[in-house]
């Protein structure tokens, strides 16, 4: 799965980072990087949960 | 005792990250999860945030969904659980018996369990409760429109697009953000609170830049305490402590929520009517809490903090709390609030609301934009960033250490 990034609703909440810190991370300047776009195996689960934790729905899962 | 059997009532975010942590702690039982909403979890926050404030036409996702235009409807949605429970959508808890271990639900079934996570949540104050003027009328509209799930938000997202005059009830972040959206799709809107808008919240200072930006955009503020509703023609009629009416199409009241604790009575697990739990989130060893419905330690008293972060924060502790008792981490919470409304978008880290005005302010790229820290009299750091765009550890760093944490240091002088 890849991993989608609504970059102009994201407000840098990082709750994403936290929940999957190999994935992803926030830059120095607030702004979402995402470290691995392609998500499968336990990396697919830690993604999972940083699209739901997003308090802004800016994140989203779709067939790679 | 071993856990193999245990039961979520709740499935909003609390429930959710509860039974996502009891996953990744390791427990591969059997998990049940009781939701009285029909849904999967959906981003509460984005009701009155994103899903309010866009415009029919507006693609709040960037690329659309079969091509229909209800992609503003999609701005909550998040992906389905990967946790594996078995979901009870659309089912009540109605009682708990807790020598038996049973959780009695809407229907007569019984759910036995092994341990038991409580994140029922709450539910919207209502300025009219009970039946009268709080009811339909016989044309079956309403008097009191409330914004808590996601039927009300679209039924007041539908209700405002025909530009009603509105009133709302409340000068929370709720009631705030509900003012700004529908201003912004152009209904006229009055707010109605007995304080400064937010000043309970976030403290005067960050209060005025609030209602002088909504003030600015059209937002008539009244002030005035103990609002009263009345039934009045085809729209709906606010009477003040002071005697003032106001009347509009629409009245949506904003002025608080309530636990969701009902089907606890009798089970000897209130104290004074409250939840609360300890510091790992339990309330006995085989139950623990979390969410809109719990009250926990903070470093300034027991509290009850309805908000996003804190849901998801107190149910990782609750779920491992609920393994491994004494060996799981304390909580240490950690305020986190965000909010946004009148073109403003705030976010703040560290206990609110602050007194007087900022120690530090750092104006940012635009005329609004500003990043603020408060030091607050027991020693701890309040940091605020106004539309500034700032990873939120830095902004905890912020108000955790101080202005050094976002400026570089100074050069030292020879």
């Amino acid at each position: 799965m890849r991993i989608q990034l609504d970059r102009p609703r994201c407000e840098g909440h990082g709750l994403c980072e936290e929940a999957a810190p190999r994935l992803m991370h926030l830059d120095d300047d607030g702004e979402l990087v995402i470290d691995v776009p392609d998500a499968e195996g336990a990396d697919l689960d830690a993604a999972k949960a940083a699209v739901r934790v997003c308090p802004v729905a800016a994140l989203r899962l779709a067939a790679a | 005792m071993t856990m193999r059997r245990i039961v979520v009532v709740g499935n909003g975010i609390a429930g959710l990250t509860a039974c996502d942590s009891l996953r990744s702690a390791g427990f591969d039982g059997e998990l049940t999860v009781v939701g009285a909403e029909r849904h999967h979890p959906y981003s509460r926050p984005a009701l009155s945030k994103a899903l309010l404030h866009s415009v029919d036409g507006d693609s709040v996702d960037g690329n659309s969904v079969d091509g229909k235009s209800d992609d503003v409807l999609q701005a909550h949605v998040l992906p389905e659980p990967t946790h594996e429970a078995t979901e009870l959508l659309g089912v009540s808890a109605t009682g708990l018996d807790v020598d038996a271990r049973l959780v009695r639900l809407d229907g007569g079934d019984e759910l036995p369990y092994d341990g038991l996570v409580i994140a029922s949540g709450s539910r919207a104050k209502r300025l009219a409760p009970g039946q009268g003027a709080a009811g339909p009328r016989q044309d079956g509209s309403l008097r009191e429109l409330t914004l808590r799930t996601i039927e009300d938000a679209i039924l007041l997202k539908e209700l405002a697009a025909s530009r009603p005059s509105v009133i709302v009830v409340g000068g929370g972040p709720l009631g705030v953000e509900v003012a700004s959206g529908c201003l912004h799709v152009g209904c006229e809107v009055t707010l109605v609170s007995d304080v400064k808008p937010l000043s309970r919240q976030l403290g005067d200072h960050l209060a005025d830049i609030f209602t002088s930006a909504a003030v600015r955009r059209g937002l008539r503020v009244v002030g005035g305490g103990k609002a009263r509703l009345l039934d009045h023609g085809t729209g709906a009629k606010v009477v003040l402590a002071d005697g003032t009416e106001l009347e509009a199409d629409l009245v949506v009241t904003a002025i608080g929520d309530e636990p969701n604790i009902g089907w606890l009575a009798g089970s000897n697990l209130l104290v004074d009517g409250q939840l609360r739990v300890d510091s790992r989130g339990r309330l006995r060893p085989d139950i623990v809490a979390a969410g809109d419905v719990a009250f926990f330690p903070t470093r300034r008293g027991v509290e009850r903090v309805p908000l996003w972060t804190s849901a998801i924060d107190q149910a990782k502790i609750a779920a491992v709390g609920l393994l491994k008792g004494d060996a799981a981490p304390e909580f240490d919470f950690q305020p986190y609030f965000w909010t946004e409304g009148f073109g403003l978008s705030l976010k703040s880290v560290g206990f609110a609301p602050v007194v007087g005005t900022p120690d530090f302010c750092e104006p940012g790229e635009s005329a609004d934009s500003m990043l603020l820290r408060w030091d607050n009299m027991d020693g701890s750091g309040t940091a605020v960033a106004i539309n500034y765009r700032i990873p939120i550890p830095k902004l905890r760093r912020l108000a955790d250490v101080g202005p050094a944490a976002v400026r570089p240091a100074a050069p030292a002088r020879v």
